[in-house]
């Protein structure tokens, strides 16, 4: 008998069960996406198929390779003929994967040792470096290269390349993609989908995104709580999801409804404001806009992040930002906000020219939601303590400190509590109440919803989105995903390295991108994440 | 970005230099008077000392003046010893490089495998241990380890001898063991410390899960991990030096061993101002130049610094 | 620092504290009791009594025995508390809280300010504590408080730089961003966000100097510097009593062991305490 086979009895943690028993079985050259968010107990089950559970946790239960049978509970001794030769782990960031003091080569070459079981001439070493190099697609000379010399992709590629040095028949991949820019994850994907093929070698693909794993994987496990809730042929629990929890997951992703249309009156303001940029100047609009930055400049040494950008807010209005990590769109918002000094250029707060820094601008012009809310509230004050201090600041009463809650949806109660004692996203929302406290009239939102679960998300946005009727205020939404700004936003505009290189109403720019860059953009959303439109998904319901 | 560095390096020895020298005139006392230590103070002894250090000169030519003797090497005369700075340092040197190589080299030697080993066996019988000791090590006082060793070894059980540093290379070594060890309980308690603390944040990485993922095996796991460790480690060897230079006194006091440390003790005891001048200078010169040298190791052991310090 | 006593208190709230904290407690309440009680129980203990010089451990009246000058070694220990340990405490309050000012301003205002501060640690730093300290009591003289002024300027950088690479960490956290979109003072930044976040760090680290001047103050006096001869004080009985240590090992065993029990406890308490605040999230 050939392939996996997995029987997990179960994952005992310091604080009681943290995985039901659960098996799988993969044949060779197939692949299995075990998908889940994070604390679902997907990364435990990963780490217990090679033995190196972190200490206080113990599986029980058999792992199968090719009819050989290892014991999840052996002894570390035991588990060496295993790791490697049997199966290899490769893990989510390739910058702490690798040994940051020792060049590529060694560290291939050491799974190549590790594998013959003795020491390797020289340069039969050095010619198998180079052609495992090969395999995954990078030139010889990275072999001499530090880690830090490569970017993410090259570096994930290397880490590869180590983890499949020994030839294993099974490899595990834990969100091996997740902290790449998006053009590179479909590539890293497609990658290991075509070496599994050529050895013949199982994957098990660890995931919390839904989308990514399309076309990429032949079944899906979706796991929630220690528990596998659905299971079948991916493209099946793609489109026809039988569980409630794989309903939510699918329906919560903005990046599954990309397709979707934009939402009616957001579609009416875009169309004015793309009225207005038709005629070449918001004053035909009839107002000056709340926000106006005329040729910002920013340099970071000798880096230039920014380099002349113009953009306009409206009252009332949202604008996206949209581009890839270090394309200068948090750069510009932090200049708009006085976080960051602009060496050149102008920005105006309601007609008026503000000098660069704080120093210029009051709370209640603008405030910012920043993207951690594990890091953007003090650790040792209350909410109450944090909304009290905020709603001083915009000479509003303490009293006021349960209304404020009551706008984000957050219940009274929460503001004797620390940040400590809430979830992300009832943090995230905290943030948001303290922006809201002094009444900005713009409401900056740096990746505000990026570090968030998809469902935490969706809540986030439909909030900020009723925070905009109800209260008026403008927001520059800042992301580097494309659904995400497609869900929320009446214009959209796209900076790359430091310059805007398109801009228009969402759905326009989104759907029927002029630039090569953007429809770039566009593309590799799609190819990545897209799924056809499905009727079911419409309704998009988020079970609380 | 070295350049910085040394340049740095030498503002700090420049301004010591000048707090170094400025001591001779801000100690309390007539300065002429702790110049002639025993002598009788007669008017012409008073004005051969004044025409001897030229007293009577404006402050920073007299400043210019002793920073060309020191970089000479001319620290003046010692007033107790009645010979010049420099031989009574010269004569006293070799004993306390010996006690500091002797004990430098103890302390590694235990420290790092102990503190790797308890790293790697965190939580077992050898980590306790090695951290008890580790607490003690850095606790105790260095007179005060060497004080219970002394009735330990020399008193209950005559091994080692009680006072005094020998004569002749090999006694000269049989008088350094005792002192060594107790040198070396603190410094190696140090190099125990800071050892494991860097090893276990190593263990912990990713790179590490990912090595043994790989199934290389644990020995070359762990050398993998300490060579990430030795960044931490060397950077902290400036900590080192300065409980050596502070251990060296006291061990050399309590041992009566005829080293640097006793001469600088009994100088400030003494008034012997050019002697601690020199002295001074000599420790903060020699800490200067490790320091600088750790900071080069940093750059070897990093790719990373490297990387930048070229770019810069 | 009403927020950072309020996080020792959470430390030390929590269940199962180790018994070798427990006992490290309870030696420090002793020489708590000691540092209190020595002036009252025995005010004459350095009283000389050349009749009953150099009795031995066990003697009659004397349970460990008198010196050569006829002290009973009992009560000069005893009475030697105070001037052993009130040092020490105040060196690592005072460079604590000299620290605390220092680092916040630098650490927060970066600019000139950091620059000079900075490179008057890097000055201080260059030359060891011990020997600086020599040097300095050695010539310069001074009794026991201008000693432990000395130590305080002395022991200072580590908690400037402590405390600033606190606050250069903290600054760069979004929260301090979110202050200043709230455009608050920069003095309820620093002290009322910023400091109560690097209290734990600051705690910590003080209550390991508390030892290290332990040390550092009783190796002074076993040298001869800081404290005047014939005062009651553990260093200086250690040094006073070396020519009969083998005559009555009791008087140099006892505040040997006695110095090196208080800083064992001190550093074991540090450290049993830093872990705790940094895991009761002072430091999240």
């Amino acid at each position: 008998m050939t392939g996996i086979d997995v029987a997990l009895d179960g994952i005992e943690g310091p604080a009681g069960r943290m995985v039901e028993p659960l098996s799988f079985e993969i044949a060779p050259a197939a692949s299995l996406a075990l998908i889940g968010e994070s604390g679902s107990g997907k990364t435990l089950t990963a780490k217990s198929l090679v033995g190196l559970l972190p200490p206080g946790f113990r599986a029980a239960g058999t792992l199968r390779v090719d009819g050989r049978e290892h014991r999840l509970d052996q002894a570390d001794a035991s588990w060496r003929a295993v790791r490697g030769r049997e199966v290899s782990l490769l893990l989510q960031d390739p910058f702490t994967s690798l040994s940051p003091v020792h060049r590529c080569g060694p560290q291939i070459a050491w799974t190549l040792e590790a594998k013959a079981g003795r020491r390797l001439p020289a340069r039969e070493l050095d010619t198998e470096v180079a052609r495992r190099l090969d395999e995954v697609n990078l030139p010889a000379r990275v072999a001499r290269a530090h880690p830090h010399e490569l970017s993410g992709g090259m570096r994930q590629r290397v880490a590869i390349a180590a983890a499949l040095a020994s030839d294993p028949r099974l490899l595990i991949a834990d969100e091996p993609t997740t902290a790449l820019d998006a053009s590179n994850q479909a590539e890293l994907l497609d990658l290991l989908r075509e070496l599994q093929h050529e050895r013949g070698m199982a994957m098990l693909l660890i995931s919390h995104d839904l989308g990514l794993v399309r076309g990429r994987t032949d079944e899906v496990l979706v796991m929630r709580h220690g528990e596998v809730v659905e299971r079948g042929a991916t493209a099946r629990v793609l489109s026809a999801p039988e569980h409630q929890y794989t309903k939510a997951l699918i329906a919560a992703d903005p990046a599954l409804a990309l397709d979707a249309p934009v939402h009616a009156e957001a579609s009416v303001l875009a169309e004015a404001a793309g009225r207005a940029e038709a005629s070449g100047l918001a004053e035909a609009a009839g107002a000056a806009p709340l926000v106006r930055a005329t040729g910002v400049v920013k340099r970071f040494g000798e880096r230039t992040v920014l380099g002349g950008v113009d953009l306009e807010i409206a009252a009332g209005e949202i604008v996206g930002i949209v581009g890839e990590s270090g394309s200068g769109k948090s750069t510009l918002a932090r200049c708009i906000a006085g976080l960051e000094r602009e060496d050149g250029g102008t920005i105006a707060f309601d007609g008026a020219v503000l000098t660069p820094g704080r120093r210029s601008r009051t709370p209640g012009q603008m405030q910012i939601v920043f993207q951690d809310p594990y890091s953007s509230l003090n650790p040792m004050m209350t909410i109450g303590q944090i909304l009290r201090e905020a709603l001083a600041v915009g000479g509003r009463a303490p009293s006021e400190v349960a209304e404020l809650l009551q706008t984000v949806g957050l219940p009274a109660d929460a503001a004797g509590k620390r940040p400590a004692q809430l979830s992300g996203g009832q943090r995230q929302r905290v943030a948001i109440a303290r922006a809201l406290a002094p009444r900005p009239r713009l409401l900056i939102c740096d990746e505000s919803v990026s570090a968030l679960d998809v469902q935490v998300q969706a809540q986030i946005l439909d909030l900020l989105g009723r925070l905009r009727e109800e209260l008026g205020v403008a927001i520059l939404f800042i992301s580097h995903d494309l659904a995400v700004v497609r869900r929320i936003a009446d214009t959209v505009t796209v900076v790359w390295q430091g310059r805007v290189v398109e801009r228009g109403p969402c759905a326009r720019v989104l759907d029927a991108p002029v630039e090569e860059y953007t429809k770039l953009l566009v593309a590799a959303a799609h190819r990545d994440r897209t799924l056809s439109h499905d009727p079911s998904t419409d309704g998009r319901t988020i079970p609380a | 970005m070295l350049a910085v560095r040394v340049l740095g390096t030498l503002a700090i020895l420049f301004v010591l230099s000048i707090i170094v020298f400025s001591m001779l005139h801000l100690a309390p006392g007539d300065l002429v008077k702790t110049l002639l230590g025993t002598r009788p103070a007669s008017p012409e002894a008073v004005a051969a000392i004044r025409e001897q250090y030229h007293l009577d000169d404006p402050l920073p030519v007299q400043y210019l003046r002793w920073l060309g003797g020191v970089l000479t090497g001319d620290f003046g005369q010692s007033i107790r010893l009645q010979t010049s700075v420099a031989d009574a340092i010269g004569s006293r040197l070799g004993l306390t490089l010996a006690l500091c190589g002797l004990a430098f080299v103890a302390a590694i030697g235990t420290g790092i495998p102990l503190g790797v080993q308890s790293a790697v066996r965190a939580g077992g019988v050898l980590d306790r241990v090695g951290t008890a000791l580790g607490v003690i090590g850095l606790s105790a006082p260095t007179f005060a380890v060497g004080l219970l060793l002394l009735y330990v070894f020399a008193y209950y059980l005559p091994i080692f001898p009680v006072y005094g540093g020998g004569r002749g290379p090999l006694d000269t070594l049989y008088h350094l063991i005792l002192p060594a060890i107790t040198l070396a309980a603190g410094l190696g308690a140090i190099v125990l410390k800071l050892t494991r603390t860097a090893m276990l944040r190593e263990l912990d990485a990713d790179y590490v899960t990912s090595a043994r993922a790989r199934g290389i095996p644990e020995g070359r796991v762990r050398r993998l991990a300490l060579r990430n460790a030795a960044i931490p480690i060397v950077t902290g060897a400036s900590l080192l030096l300065t409980f050596l230079v502070g251990g060296t006194v006291l061990a050399e006091t309590t041992y009566a061993l005829p080293g640097l440390g006793t001469l600088l003790q009994d100088s400030v005891l003494f008034k012997d101002l050019a002697v601690v001048q020199a002295l001074t200078l000599l420790v903060a010169l020699v800490i200067a130049v490790i320091a600088l040298l750790a900071d080069l190791a940093y750059l070897l052991l990093d790719p990373r610094v490297r990387a930048k310090g070229g770019t810069a | 620092m009403s927020a950072s006593l309020g996080a020792v208190g959470v430390a030390f709230r929590r269940r199962g504290v180790p018994a070798t904290v427990i006992v490290c407690l309870v030696v420090l309440a002793a020489a708590f009791l000691a540092v209190v009680l020595g002036p009252v129980l025995f005010p004459e203990a350095t009283k000389q009594d050349i009749l009953s010089s150099l009795m031995p451990a066990g003697s009659p009246g004397h349970p460990l025995g008198t010196d050569e000058l006829g002290r009973d070694i009992l009560a000069l220990t005893v009475a030697g508390a105070a001037s052993a340990l009130v040092g020490p405490v105040c060196v690592a309050v005072g460079s604590m809280l000299l620290g605390i000012l220092l680092g916040t301003l630098a650490g927060y205002e970066r600019g000139p300010l950091d620059f000079v501060i900075s490179r008057w640690t890097d000055l201080l730093l260059a030359l060891p504590v011990l020997l600086a300290a020599i040097v300095v009591s050695g010539v310069f003289g001074g009794g026991y408080w201008t000693t432990v002024a000395l130590l305080v300027l002395l022991f200072s950088p580590s908690d400037i730089r402590i405390v600033r690479a606190g606050v250069l960490e903290q600054s760069a956290r979004p929260y301090i961003e979110a202050a200043q979109m709230l455009s608050l003072s920069r003095w309820r930044v620093m002290f009322r966000h910023i400091l109560p976040n690097v209290s734990s760090l600051v705690i910590t680290n003080a209550m390991l100097n508390v030892a290290f001047a332990l040390v550092a103050f009783s190796s002074l006096s076993f040298l001869g510097v800081g404290v005047p001869p014939g005062t009651a004080d553990w260093g200086r009985q250690l040094t006073d009593s070396r020519a009969i240590m083998f005559d009555n090992p009791a008087a140099v065993i006892v505040p040997a062991v006695l110095i090196i029990a208080v800083a064992c406890a001190v550093n074991l308490v540090g450290d049993w305490l830093g872990q705790r605040l940094t895991r009761s999230g002072g430091l999240a």
